[in-house]
Formats: structure tokens, C-alpha cells, sequence
């Protein structure tokens, strides 16, 4: 058994999703039970991965008992474990808080609602864990495929943004799929491990150079890095809330992680920054990201929309910092990775609770609902803080390192474009709080008038506080994250 | 529970106890009289807590208390010096009175969300006691964020148009400051690899790796960072901000935000950069100059203000650059005379609010020219407004007049003569615009009922208002009262007993450390 826990990981989830189809003919109730069980299970089988790899160092794990570089490949070092952890604990999260969402928004879709969800987690998993470059591109498209779907089932919209996301997301998939062909072309080997070994040698190939090039264009399309991102606010925001609340956090991150990977374990980073400069490129994209996702952002009159900008100017936050390409910078890159799905989850979670009591998500919808759910309005505030990157919440410290690594590497662009980000970023959340806290004047109906409370159901708030308490204690103790994880995270030879 | 109160804990117990107060505000707000009581209660422990912090401080030299690390390098940790003792004395002190004034005031003018506003008043609290109390920068931003953002709600409380532009108005300022502050942090933390505050300055080694001009930017940095402390052409925020209910602009902008921007740069100028880099530098001398500018020109605005809260905001302004000028001129009196110059300008400018407030609520006017002869209608609001008045202009027996004292001798022995002079004018134009506020009260009298336009029922009206109008009326009124009455008090006894609360034994200890004995 405990040998197996990083396998289990992304197995349970995909065995559960068809348990979910089978009962779910029989009782629509059972689906959500089962997909909390399969969630809560992978949570623990990845925490326990986590757990080993801390004590023991990285794993490999042969699938099936096939050696590499023939059989498949598990590889789980701190980097993957991290975000492996963070998949399965969001997921858990937004699962527990589906409920009565999905109850609302989806009445009669439930049992294929948490069907493709967990095929969906399972996508998500896969990409992070797997070693194999062609592996991770059959959990792309799982991931992908479901993500299409969820999509679809949201409100008026959803069909055609979902439609342009396939476009989107096919072309990516395409370009990436491309890139593993030409390396498999040149070197005869789909496993990192070995494709590390045998890629130096042949740095000078215009073969790997254009395989490398599709897989940058491939994930890029995949994480909505700037200007490739127009497929992301309009799949997002027309999806069911529940929806946003997964995908939105962790595609895009997941898309992060796979960039670090092929840019410092598949490639090294004596290809990525000193041989092509591809780095500075990437710290010139994520300027540019983070300053078009904010200006974005203030021209939406959406609230969740507004989200999926941020969203955007994030993964810039994420990608300058791996374009930094210093220690510093790409400690913080990885640390946002966590802060930012726990961010732009509890931000959908708190989008989903006030969706579920004014049936809108504009901002105007907001209008003095703080009033009315005193402890959505807490969660708000405190994601908000996050996003602004107040301490002591996480969003302050992985801002710090991107900062520091930008000073040391002396690329001013990224400095300045992060600090406006938190100008930026207090004004949009600024705009909220005052349209939930603030009545005019005019519409006081007497000064004591005290509102009435119409707080969204526990099933929604519970997971909104966890999040919430989670990026406070995140912040607070990240040094022990840093210390047993992130410092043994950063790729080396850097 | 002893292992709590144990000396070391004291700095930890400080920021508990607004914290736990405003959490327990939140949770009694539909019980008003519990709330308050939190309040109450709140304040008090945590005048006590630092209060017997200061005899230890006065014998030991500091307290450290070191919670757990936040970044490599940097630990969430205090450290009470002297001199942040005085600024949190003087913010934890003043918080007790205008506590009991806000209860007269939020309930006399039946304000709403009260909870709201004690809420974020105690939050507001604990930023300013976590600024005072911190140990390196990191920590201090914290506490300088959780400021910025907790008075938000207490600026735009009105929720009238105006108010929320107010709002709108501070908020962009601060966390514009906010950003310039962090970059500073940066700058610091990636040249000396540390942040924490040292009485001789942490830079020095700075200077093998990098040039003088990275310094002086840096120093700029931290200038616009403290964009709480109103300098010109940085200090629009404040007036804008005067839409606060009075105990807010009482507290928030004469002692608590002001005062926290004031106390950062005297930290940044004697506890990072040290007295001699910034002789070195010669940054001494710009900041001088900028506080020289910034008290001219906030009086000359002060002389055109209608709107008695406007002025005070004016001649706050002032004040604050009073005290940076202090520390601009670089020498161990004036330094003194600008750190006593917190605590005795806070008792005496919340007076003059306080006074302002009262006039508000009891008599509804706002503006100076409305004023006449309410000297006879509030003796005692007026009385204690023109004690005040007279220690914003130095003179005696005020506690005003014993800063400005100080600080000039200070200018004298570093024979910056120039500085000197700035202040003598500053003070006479204090004097310009402070005391037709007084002649008014005083000695004009009351418009007749005649001269007043309007039917009859009108007049009978006005007349009616004019007999029930006194200050000792209401019971309510006497929560403003007493307060009002007690800072005045004090701003008199500072200047007899300038040690009491060891605020002058404080601030020498404070100064021998940073000059390595006069």
C-alpha cells in the first residue's frame, strides 16, 4: 500500500468517476458522497507522497513494473509533490463547496456534473506527476476534454465560449503534442529523465530547437499567457460556478508547472538562458501580462471576469518570476503557484456564494451584499488583502521573492510592472468592497436600520473560511514551506 | 498565564489586546453598552501593558520579542525602545479618551454602523502600537498596511458621496506610500541583507557594495513610503480626509496615522540610515528643506481655511513637519525636542479636534465664521481650545512651548541659523490664524434673532435651539467634555512636569543612544 500512494493519487480519483456514473444511475445522491471520498483519499495518498519525498527524497515509480525510458515513468520530486498537494487540497475544497451550487445551477446534470469532475481532477494530477513527456500529454487532453465540458454546461454563453476554448485548447494541445514528436524524432526517448541526459548533446539541432518551441507555444496556450489568453475570461466566466472555482486556479497553474519543467528538467538551464535567451523573452511576456491583466481587469464590469483578468496578470507574476531565472525569483514563482490557486479559488468560492443568493455575478450584484453575509464579506476581504499582497497574508510573501529576485537580476520592467499590479489590484478589489459595504445616502432606510442577514449555507461557507484561514496561515508560516519544500524545489544548476 | 505576563511577552500582550478587543467588539455589536465596555476595557489594558513596559526600557535599554520568522533573515519580532515606547504611550493614552468621547459623540449624532467604526478604530490601534513596537521593517509594514487599510472605513463613514471620494482619496495616497515603502524594504534587505533597526544605523557596510545615489534614492523611497507624515506636495489626503467623523480625525489624524508616518521617518533617518550617513549624504539637509517648505506653505493654506476642521488639518500638516525639521537638523536637542514633540503635539491637537467635534455636535456649526460667541455658550470646549491654541503656537505655559524649545536650541548649536528662522515664522503664523478663531468665540457676539432671515416659528426656533444648546446639558455631552477637558489638561502639565509618563527621560535615553552619549 504505501509504496503505491503515488499512483493511487491519480487512480482513485479515475476509478471513482465511473463508480460516480454507475451509482449514479441508481441514486443522484450517492455522486456526491463518492466524489468526496475519491477527493479526500487522493488528498491523503498525495500528502503522503508529499510526506515521502520530504523524509526520502524523489520517487520513481514504474507503471505497471516497466523500467524507463520503455515503461512509463512516476516521477515525484518536492516540485511535483508540491503541487500535487495543492491540486488535490483545492479540489477537495471546491468538491466539499459543490454542493449546493451544483444543486442550483445544475439540478438535473449532477450525476455528469461530478462524473467528468473527478476525470477532470484526475487530468490534473496526471499532468503533474507523470515523467514521461508523452504521458503528460494524454493527462493534458483528459484534463482538457473534461474542462470542455464543464464549461459547456454553465449559463448562456457557456456553449460558444467553451467552443472557442476547444479551438484554443486543440491548437495547444496540437502544438505540444508537435514538440514531443520532434524530440522523439531526434532523440528516440520520451522520458525526462533520459531526455535530459541525451538533449545536451544536441543543443546545437535545429530539430530540438523547433521542438522546443512548440512546447512553449503549446503550454503557453494551455496557462493563457498573455497574448494567448482570450480563450480564458470568457470559458470561465460563462462556467458554472463550481466550475470557475476548480479549473480557473489549477489548469493555469498546472500549465506553470509544466513550463518549469520542460524549461529546466527536460531542457536545462544552460539551453533556456544562456543558449537562447528564452528566459528573458518569458520575464518580458509576464511584464506585459501582469500590466494588460490589471488594465483589463478595471475595465470589467463582471465580477468574474474581472477574476479571470487578474488570473491572467497572475500567471504573468508566475512566468516573469521564471524568466527572472534566479534562485530568488523562481522560489517565489513556485510559492505563488500555491498562493495563487488557493487565491483565485476562494475568489470564485466567494463569486459562487453571492451567485447563489443574488443569481448574478456582475458587480453591481454586490451592492451592499456584505451587508447581508458578514462572513463571505470576511472571506472577501481577506482574498483581497491576499491579492493585494498585504502581510501577513501568503500573497505578500511570494511578492516579496518575485520582487527580490527582479532587484538581483536587475530587470526593472518586472519590479515596476508588480508594484502597479498592487496599485492596480487594491483598486479593483477596493471597487468591490465599497459596492458590498457601502449603501448611498439615499438608500439608507433609517440610521439604525440594522440589515438582515442572508448568509449563503455552510456547505458553501465552511470551504470559503478553510481557504481563507489557510492563505493567513500560509503566509505566516512560509517559512517552514520554504525550508522543507521550496528550497529543495528549485531546479538545480541554476 | 504568569509566563505571559513575564517582561518578555509584555510587547506581544500590547498587540493582543486591541486585537482581542476588536474582536470582541465585532461579536457583541448588537449589545452596544457590551461594545463599548470592550472598548473601555481594551484601551485601559493596553495603556497598562505599556505603561509598565517603560521602567524596565528606562533601566535595560529595550525589550525583545522575537515570535517566528517570516522571510530568511527577518523575524516577526519587536523590540521596545525608548523611543517607540513614547509614541505607543501616546497613542495607547489617548486612545482611553477618545473612546469615552466617542461614545458622546456616535450617540448623540445617532450614528450608524457604530460597530463598524469600534471595530476598525481598535484595528487601527493595533497598527499604530505594531508600528511603535516593531523590531525591523518587514514588521513594521505590516502594522503600516493593517493602518492604512483599517481606517478606510473610519474616513468614508459618512458612506455620503463625499465621504467615499475621501475614501477614495486617502486610500489611493497610502498604498501608493504603501508600495513606495516595500521597494525601500527591498532595496534595504538586498544591500545589507537585514531589516532589523539598530541606534546607530544599518547602512554603513552598505556603502563598499553600492554608490552614494542608490542611497539617497533609497532614502526618497522611504520619504514617499511615509506619505502618512503629510508633507508637501504629498499631503492633500489629509484635509480630504477631515469627511471623518471628529474622534476619528482626532485620533487617526493627529496621533495615530500622522504620527505613525512622522515616527517612521525619525526611524528611517536615526535607526537605518544613522546620524552620520545622513550627514554624509546630505540628506539631512533635503529633508530639512522639504519640512521648511511644508511648514510655510501649510500655514499660508491654514490662514484661508472657513471650515475649523480644514484648518486643523492645515495646521496639523504643519506640526508634523515641525517635528521631521527636528530630526532634519540632525543634532542631539533638536532630535529631542521632535520626539517629545509627538506626544505633546497629539495631546494637544486632539484637544483642538476634540474641541471641534463638540462644537459640532452640540451647536451643529462647522464652519469659523458661524462661531460667534460660542465661547459663552461652551465655556469649557473653548477654554480647553484655547490652551491648545497656544501650544500649537509654542507659548507658554504649553507643552508646545517646551518642543519648540528644544528644537531650536538644536538648530542654534548645529548652527543651521536658517531653520531657526523658519520656525519663528511658522510660529507666527500659527498665531494668525489660530487666534481669530478665539477672538470670535470670545469676544463676538452671538447674530440676534432679528438679523436672522425667516417667518416667525423660525426665529422662535433658532431661539429655543440657542437656550438648549449647552455644553453640560446632556450627559451624553459630558463624555466629550471630560476628555476634552483632560487632554487640555495635560498639555499644560507636559510643559510643567515634561516627564510625566517618563515621556522626557524616554526621549533623552532615546537621543544617547543614537549620538553615543551628548
Amino acid at each position: 500500500m504505501i509504496p503505491q500512494s503515488p499512483v493511487l493519487v491519480v487512480v482513485i480519483p479515475l476509478i471513482f468517476s465511473f463508480l460516480n456514473l454507475l451509482f449514479g444511475w441508481f441514486r443522484r445522491g450517492l455522486c456526491y458522497p463518492i466524489t468526496l471520498v475519491a477527493l479526500a483519499l487522493s488528498f491523503l495518498a498525495s500528502l503522503h507522497t508529499l510526506n515521502t519525498v520530504i523524509t526520502t527524497g524523489t520517487i520513481h515509480y514504474y507503471l505497471g513494473g516497466w523500467n524507463p525510458p520503455w515503461g512509463i515513468e512516476y516521477v515525484v520530486d518536492h516540485l511535483n509533490a508540491f503541487v500535487l498537494a495543492i491540486i488535490s487540497f483545492v479540489s477537495l475544497v471546491v468538491g466539499v463547496y459543490s454542493r449546493r451550487s451544483v444543486e442550483q445551477e445544475l439540478p438535473d446534470k449532477t450525476v455528469f456534473f461530478y462524473t467528468v469532475f473527478l476525470l477532470q481532477v484526475t487530468g490534473l494530477l496526471g499532468i503533474v506527476i507523470t515523467g514521461d513527456v508523452f504521458n503528460l500529454y494524454v493527462f493534458l487532453e483528459i484534463a482538457s476534454l473534461a474542462g470542455y465540458a464543464l464549461i459547456t454546461i454553465g449559463e448562456d454563453g457557456a456553449a460558444l465560449a467553451s467552443f472557442r476554448y476547444v479551438i484554443m485548447g486543440t491548437i495547444g494541445a496540437c502544438f505540444y503534442l508537435l514538440g514531443v514528436g520532434y524530440l522523439y524524432m531526434a532523440t528516440g526517448s520520451l522520458n525526462m529523465t533520459d531526455l535530459a541526459q541525451l538533449l545536451p548533446n544536441l543543443y546545437g539541432s535545429k530539430v530540438i530547437l523547433v521542438g522546443f518551441a512548440f512546447f512553449m507555444l503549446g503550454v503557453a496556450i494551455k496557462m493563457a499567457l498573455f497574448p494567448l489568453h482570450v480563450w480564458l475570461p470568457d470559458a470561465y466566466t460563462y462556467a458554472p460556478s463550481t466550475v470557475s472555482a476548480l479549473l480557473a486556479p489549477l489548469m493555469t497553474k498546472v500549465g506553470a508547472y509544466v513550463m518549469i519543467r520542460i524549461l529546466f528538467t527536460v531542457f536545462g538551464p544552460e539551453f533556456s538562458i544562456e543558449i537562447f535567451h528564452v528566459t528573458d523573452i518569458l520575464a518580458w511576456f509576464g511584464t506585459f501580462a501582469i500590466l494588460f491583466g490589471g488594465i483589463m481587469a478595471l475595465s470589467q464590469t463582471d465580477f468574474k471576469r474581472m477574476v479571470c483578468y487578474i488570473i491572467v496578470a497572475e500567471i504573468g507574476y508566475i512566468v516573469g518570476g521564471i524568466g527572472v531565472a534566479n534562485p530568488t525569483a523562481i522560489k517565489g514563482a513556485i510559492f505563488h503557484i500555491l498562493n495563487d490557486a488557493f487565491m483565485t479559488a476562494c475568489l470564485f468560492v466567494v463569486a459562487g456564494m453571492v451567485m447563489y443568493k443574488t443569481k448574478g455575478h456582475n458587480i453591481s450584484d454586490f451592492r451592499g451584499v456584505f451587508r447581508k453575509m458578514p462572513f463571505t464579506a470576511t472571506i472577501f476581504m481577506v482574498v483581497a488583502l491576499a491579492v493585494i499582497g498585504v502581510p501577513p497574508t501568503c500573497g505578500f510573501f511570494s511578492k516579496w521573492y518575485l520582487l527580490l529576485g527582479g532587484i538581483e537580476a536587475k530587470h526593472w520592467g518586472f519590479v515596476i510592472a508588480l508594484l502597479l499590479s498592487t496599485l492596480i489590484n487594491a483598486a479593483l478589489f477596493f471597487r468591490v468592497i465599497d459596492k458590498g459595504l457601502y449603501l448611498h445616502a439615499s438608500e439608507h432606510t433609517g440610521l439604525h436600520s440594522e440589515p438582515r442577514y442572508d448568509e449563503a449555507p455552510l456547505s458553501m461557507l465552511i470551504p470559503g473560511f478553510i481557504i481563507a484561514i489557510a492563505i493567513i496561515l500560509i503566509g505566516i508560516f512560509n517559512q517552514a514551506i520554504f525550508r522543507n519544500i521550496i528550497e529543495f524545489a528549485v531546479p538545480s544548476g541554476l | 498565564m504568569t509566563d505571559l505576563l513575564a517582561i518578555e511577552y509584555r510587547p506581544f500582550l500590547a498587540i493582543l489586546c486591541p486585537t482581542i478587543a476588536s474582536f470582541l467588539i465585532l461579536v457583541s455589536g448588537r449589545r452596544p453598552n457590551l461594545r463599548e465596555s470592550w472598548t473601555i476595557i481594551g484601551s485601559a489594558l493596553l495603556f497598562l501593558t505599556v505603561i509598565s513596559m517603560t521602567p524596565f526600557v528606562l533601566k535595560e535599554g529595550s525589550i525583545k520579542c522575537d515570535l517566528f520568522n517570516l522571510l530568511p533573515g527577518v523575524d516577526f519580532a519587536f523590540n521596545v525602545d525608548a523611543f517607540g515606547l513614547i509614541f505607543a504611550t501616546t497613542s495607547s493614552c489617548l486612545w482611553i479618551l477618545v473612546s469615552l468621547y466617542s461614545i458622546g459623540y456616535m450617540r448623540s449624532l445617532e450614528e450608524h454602523a457604530q460597530t463598524r467604526y469600534y471595530f476598525s478604530f481598535a484595528l487601527a490601534i493595533l497598527g499604530a502600537i505594531g508600528i511603535a513596537l516593531s523590531a525591523n521593517l518587514v514588521t513594521m509594514f505590516l502594522f503600516y498596511e493593517i493602518l492604512t487599510i483599517s481606517t478606510y472605513p473610519l474616513v468614508a463613514h459618512d458612506e455620503t458621496p463625499e465621504a467615499i471620494y475621501g475614501g477614495h482619496k486617502y486610500l489611493a495616497y497610502l498604498l501608493t506610500g504603501g508600495v513606495f515603502f516595500l521597494i525601500g524594504i527591498l532595496m534595504i534587505y538586498f544591500l545589507v541583507g537585514t531589516t532589523d533597526f539598530s541606534h546607530h544605523g544599518i547602512l554603513k557596510p552598505a556603502l563598499d557594495s553600492t554608490s552614494k545615489l542608490t542611497l539617497q534614492i533609497v532614502f526618497f523611497c522611504f520619504l514617499l513610503g511615509f506619505m502618512k507624515a503629510a508633507w508637501m506636495p504629498v499631503h492633500s489626503w489629509l484635509p480630504t480626509a477631515m469627511v471623518a467623523p471628529s474622534p476619528v480625525s482626532a485620533l487617526l489624524h493627529a496621533v495615530a496615522v500622522v504620527k505613525a508616518g512622522v515616527f517612521g521617518i525619525i526611524k528611517i533617518v536615526c535607526y537605518l540610515y544613522g546620524t552620520d550617513l545622513m550627514h554624509d549624504l546630505g540628506l539631512g539637509l533635503v529633508l530639512g528643506c522639504i519640512a521648511a517648505f511644508t511648514i510655510i506653505v501649510a500655514n499660508l493654506y491654514a490662514i484661508g481655511q472657513g471650515n475649523l476642521k480644514r484648518l486643523l488639518a492645515y495646521s496639523t500638516i504643519n506640526q508634523l513637519s515641525f517635528i521631521i525639521l527636528g530630526v532634519a537638523i540632525l543634532s542631539p536637542m533638536s532630535v529631542t525636542g521632535a520626539m517629545i514633540h509627538i506626544p505633546f503635539h497629539g495631546f494637544m491637537k486632539i484637544t483642538l479636534f476634540l474641541c471641534a467635534g463638540a462644537i459640532m455636535v452640540v451647536t451643529g456649526k462647522k464652519e469659523i465664521s458661524q462661531m460667534a460667541g460660542i465661547g459663552r455658550q461652551m465655556p469649557i470646549t473653548m477654554i480647553a481650545f484655547t490652551i491648545a491654541a497656544f501650544g500649537m503656537c509654542g507659548a507658554p505655559p504649553t507643552a508646545g512651548f517646551i518642543s519648540k524649545w528644544h528644537v531650536c536650541l538644536g538648530a542654534i548649536q548645529s548652527g543651521q541659523m536658517v531653520f531657526l528662522y523658519i520656525i519663528l515664522i511658522g510660529s507666527l503664523l500659527d498665531v494668525v490664524y489660530f487666534f481669530p478663531v478665539i477672538r470670535t468665540a470670545f469676544f463676538e457676539k452671538m447674530p440676534e434673532v432679528e438679523t436672522l432671515s425667516g417667518d416667525m416659528e423660525e426665529k422662535v426656533q433658532v431661539v429655543s435651539k440657542q437656550i438648549q444648546i449647552q455644553e453640560t446639558k446632556r450627559p451624553l455631552y459630558l463624555f466629550m467634555v471630560i476628555p476634552l477637558a483632560i487632554t487640555a489638561a495635560f498639555s499644560i502639565i507636559f510643559c510643567l512636569f515634561p516627564n510625566a509618563f517618563y515621556i522626557y527621560d524616554l526621549a533623552q535615553m532615546a537621543v544617547k543612544n543614537i549620538f553615543g552619549g551628548m
